[in-house]
Parts: C-alpha cells; sequence; structure tokens
C-alpha cells in the first residue's frame, strides 16, 4: 500500500524554482531513504507534506487522504522530527511527551504507557532533568520519541542524523531500525552510508525532480559496473599490461583498476590470456550509493 | 477541547517557569505601591526642594495631597506598566515560530487557531491579573489614607484603562500572527497606538480614538462625563473583536 504519494509538486520562492515537478511514491513499511545535496529541496518537500508550506502546484496524499494547507488533518497519521528539534526547554522529557499526547487527544492511560515505553526506547527513561541542558543528541532522541508517540503511519525524519558524531548516529539509526516494525520512515539525508545501513528503498533528489528511485538494489543495478580491479602477482606484468592498454591505471604496486566496455574488458583479459601473465584476484567494482549520488547530481 | 486546554496549560507552565509571571507580580505590586507612596511623599520631597526653588523665586506654600493625587499618579504610571508587558510578552508567538517548537505541537494536530486563542487568553487574562493587583493596591492604601470618594467615577476610569490595555495587548496578538519576529510587532504595536494617539488630537476624530481611554483623569476630575466615552468604548470594542477575528485566517495562511 502507499503511504505517501506526491504527484507533480511545485514551489517557488521568489523567482528561485525550488520543487519542479516533484514525483514521490512511498510504501507501507519501507525505510525511505530521500538523499539529495544541503539545498536540494528536501526540507520544502517534507514541510509541504506537513501542510506547513502551500505548495504553488501538484498534489500530495497521505494513506490515500489530500493533504490541505494550513488545516491539515492528514497530520494525524504523521509522526515528524525536524533537523534540529525544538523543545520547550523548561519541561522535562516525560512532561513533553505528555503534553504532546494532549495535543494529539491520545488516552491518558495509553499516554502514560507509550511515552515510558518510548522514553525506555531511545534511552532518555531515567531522565528526570529538563531539557533546556540536553545535548544534540539526547534532544534528537527525543525528537524521535515525540515523533512515534500517537503510533504513526508514517514517520517522517528530516536529516536526523547529520549534525551527530558517529556515537549518536548509530544510536538513531538502530532507533530508527527498531522503529520499522511499527511504521514507515521517510528520512532526508546526505549521509549515503546512513541510507546503505538502513534504508529499503531510496529517491535522488535533484535539481527539484526525483532523478531516481527505487529499492536500494534496484538503485544499483541501474547503473552497469563501474569496472575491475586486476591484481597480478608481479609488479613487471602490472608494468606491461599499462604499457599495451591505456585504460589501465595503477592502484597499488601490482594491483590495477580498468574502466571500460565490456568488450574492452575481454581483449585485456585475452592478452593476459595469450601472455600467460599470473594473476592473482580479479574483481568487479560494483557501483556504490556515492558514486550514483555524484553522477545524478553532476 | 482537550488540545486546547493542554496547549494553554503549556502557556501557563511556561509564564510561571521562565519567571515571567513572577516578574510581572512584581512589576504590578510595586506600581500599585509606588502611587500612594509617591503621592505621600510629594510634601517631604516639596520641602527638601523648597530652598533651591525659593532662589529661583518659586515658593512652597502648604501642599494639598488626597487619593487624587494617588490616582493621577496611578494612570500616570500604568502605560508604564503596559509598555514593560508588551514588550515581555512581544516574542510570545515569534520565539515559538523561529525556534520550530510550534511545527512540532502544529504537526502533532493541534489547530492553529487554537494557538491564537490559548496565547490570547493567556495574555488578557495576565493584564487583567496585573491590572487588577495593581488597582486593589493603590485603591487600599488610598482608603486607609484618604478617601477615594474624591474622584469621579473611579471604577469607569479604571475599567477604561484596562480596556485600553487589552485593546493594546489584540494589536499584539494580530501582528504576531502577522509578523516573524518580535521587533516588528513591537514596532507595529507601538506605531499603531502612536497613530491612534495622533488622530486623537484631531476634535472630531478624538471621541473615537481608542487613545481617549488613556485620558483617565479627566473623568476623575469630572471634566469629561462618562457619555463622552461611550463611542470610543464601542470603537475599541468592536476593534478588539476584529483584531482577533483576523489573527486567526492569518495564522491559518501563515506559512512555517
Amino acid at each position: 500500500m502507499e503511504i505517501l504519494a506526491i504527484r507533480n509538486l511545485k514551489k517557488s520562492f521568489g523567482s528561485k524554482e525550488v520543487l519542479c515537478g516533484l514525483d514521490l511514491s512511498v510504501s507501507e513499511h519501507s525505510i525511505f531513504g530521500f538523499i539529495g545535496k544541503n539545498g536540494a529541496g528536501k526540507t520544502t518537500t517534507m514541510k509541504a507534506v506537513l501542510g506547513l508550506l502551500k505548495a504553488d502546484s501538484g498534489q500530495i496524499c497521505v494513506m490515500g487522504e489530500k493533504v490541505n494547507f494550513g488545516q491539515t488533518r492528514t497530520n494525524r497519521y504523521i509522526g515528524y522530527l525536524p533537523d534540529v528539534p525544538e523543545f520547550y526547554s523548561y519541561m522535562t522529557p516525560l512532561e513533553y511527551l505528555h503534553f504532546c499526547g494532549e495535543i494529539s487527544g491520545m488516552d491518558k492511560a495509553d499516554l502514560v504507557m507509550r511515552s515510558n515505553e518510548l522514553l525506555e526506547l531511545v534511552g532518555l527513561g531515567r531522565e528526570q532533568h529538563r531539557i533546556k541542558g540536553f545535548s544534540r543528541g539526547m534532544k534528537q532522541r527525543l525528537g524521535i520519541a515525540q515523533a512515534l508517540l500517537n503510533r504513526p503511519k508514517l514517520l517522517i525524519c528530516d536529516e536526523p542524523t547529520s549534525a551527530l558524531d558517529p556515537v549518536g548516529r548509530k544510536e538513531i539509526l538502530d532507533i530508527l531500525l527498531a522503529a520499522k516494525e511499527q511504521t514507515t520512515i521517510l528520512f532526508s539525508t546526505h549521509i549515503l552510508s546512513d541510507v546503505e545501513r538502513i534504508c529499503t528503498e531510496a529517491a535522488f533528489l535533484n535539481d527539484g525532480k526525483i532523478t531516481m528511485q527505487g529499492t536500494i538494489a534496484e538503485l544499483r543495478s541501474m547503473r552497469p559496473s563501474d569496472g575491475f580491479i586486476i591484481e597480478l602477482e608481479r609488479k613487471e606484468d602490472a608494468d606491461t599490461l599499462i604499457k599495451a592498454f591505456g585504460n589501465l591505471k595503477v592502484e597499488k604496486q601490482n594491483t590495477l583498476t580498468f574502466h571500460g566496455s565490456r568488450e574492452h574488458f575481454f581483449v585485456v583479459m585475452q592478452y593476459v590470456a595469450e601472455n600467460r601473465i599470473p594473476v592473482r584476484k580479479i574483481e568487479r567494482i560494483e557501483p556504490t550509493l556515492e558514486s550514483l549520488f555524484l553522477e545524478v547530481t553532476q | 477541547m482537550k488540545p486546547l486546554f493542554a496547549y494553554m496549560k503549556k502557556e501557563y507552565l511556561e509564564t510561571v517557569r521562565t519567571g515571567r509571571l513572577i516578574f510581572l507580580v512584581l512589576l504590578f505590586v510595586l506600581f500599585g505601591i509606588m502611587n500612594p507612596a509617591i503621592a505621600k511623599l510629594t510634601p517631604w520631597i516639596m520641602e527638601m526642594f523648597s530652598d533651591s526653588l525659593a532662589a529661583s523665586g518659586l515658593s512652597v506654600t502648604n501642599v494639598q495631597i488626597d487619593a487624587m493625587t494617588s490616582w493621577t499618579q496611578f494612570f500616570k504610571n500604568i502605560p508604564i506598566a503596559l509598555v514593560a508587558f508588551v514588550l515581555i510578552f512581544s516574542d510570545s508567538f515569534t520565539k515559538e515560530y523561529k525556534s520550530g517548537t510550534l511545527l512540532l505541537v502544529l504537526t502533532k494536530g493541534l489547530s492553529r487557531y487554537k494557538v491564537v486563542l490559548a496565547k490570547a487568553v493567556l495574555l488578557l487574562s495576565l493584564w487583567t491579573l496585573g491590572y487588577g493587583l495593581c488597582f486593589s493596591i493603590t485603591y487600599s492604601y488610598n482608603a486607609y489614607f484618604w478617601d477615594n470618594g474624591i474622584a469621579n467615577n473611579l471604577f469607569l476610569a479604571a475599567v477604561m484603562w484596562w480596556l485600553f490595555g487589552i485593546w493594546v495587548i489584540c494589536l499584539l496578538v494580530l501582528f504576531s500572527a502577522l509578523l516573524q519576529n518580535n521587533t516588528g510587532v513591537t514596532l507595529c504595536t507601538g506605531g499603531i497606538v502612536a497613530l491612534a494617539y495622533l488622530l486623537s488630537v484631531i476634535p472630531k476624530v478624538k471621541i473615537y480614538s481608542p487613545a481617549l481611554l488613556m485620558d483617565a483623569n479627566s473623568l476623575l476630575s469630572g471634566a469629561m462625563g462618562t457619555d463622552d466615552y461611550m463611542k470610543t468604548i464601542i470603537v475599541t470594542g468592536v476593534s478588539i473583536v476584529m483584531f482577533l477575528a483576523v489573527s486567526i485566517p492569518v495564522m491559518n495562511k501563515k506559512q512555517l
């Protein structure tokens, strides 16, 4: 089932066109990586989904219901974690979650149970202090707890890991992975290792449009292999091959990389066979999300 | 209604925990005590300066002090309290836009009009509380030292000034819904009040301008009657409702 569907979304700020006909579809129980450079329009898209920004044209549906700007009823399906979540600093985490639950009309008993459960999940269960002194990582974790509070169908996270240290990042990714059982997650990022670690699907946003979308495996297969690594036993053989073929490059002493067509690669292999050059290893270079990202955004 | 009450509760908690409530109470109590105190101290101050006044050719004779002196002082001081009130709460909305705390609340499903309503209720109740406190203290001291009966239409004069405060606060709410930063909110609110004041210089317009409500001394001294204020009370009442009614669609259309 399609949790989120965006069709032909357009948004300009003054003369700057940020989104120009964005189409996106997020299916249920996926962790969807929304990838784009800084300023590509990720936050704008998310704010439009939340009805916080008015789109110039296009349609957004959450759980099949149309999203309206201003009075956004579809937000009852959504949990939102902004890039830098800010809370009422004079409250304790538990008070804040209770406040959020009352705002969204949760049942009192359920709210008490759910807040304690979520604070345990994000590691703030024993935190009695007010939010005022919280580190960024702690705020991010509380942000996830508040976003998951009313069991949303869709959890939208805007660059949840960008400003965190490696430990904080790992914690957030682990929490998101754990949350996958309960909800669908759309998270924007430009950290590709995070996408590779937890996402099931991803889309690349560039120049206000989605340039590629699919499962991580599909995205990788959209692009043929980047080439091959040939590791030889002797350095002299490596030199011979370099002299014979211009498109081979030295990676290490006796390791060469090859970039070129498959046909051309067979010619190299034929040469290796004919000259009886001993080979230690031949490995295909898999395309990484990073190489895809660079290609897409160029 | 539950979300509205939850948000209101949060507003009151914020006022208490950020120390604004205690500051307001101290401010209004201080002003409340200051009015009769200044009146009481006036003869002593005049005596202290009598030598230097005599040198410049002024002779101080017996200074007459009564409840009116204290009430005149009250209506001179209350504008300062109102300005302080506006300055303290000028960022009530804008702080939430800037920090993004409102984003989370709105994405939790709170209707935007409830934000306007809860904040307006908080501000109006705090003003009423502070003003009432200040008035009661001055009234009690005046009753103890002198006789409040000397001031004509005292309660109407007090209600008029309270209403003027409500009018200014509703302006503050409107501009808070409209603008992004508190400097703009303060300047625009101050600008409209200044405009109303300037317009009240024109005799024909004067009777309609909310700024006339500030002229409580004319009512106390009997220079103006209660009927002279009716038109401005109606104009002020209607514009208060209008400001709040306009704030809601403005808030609904706000891009956050």
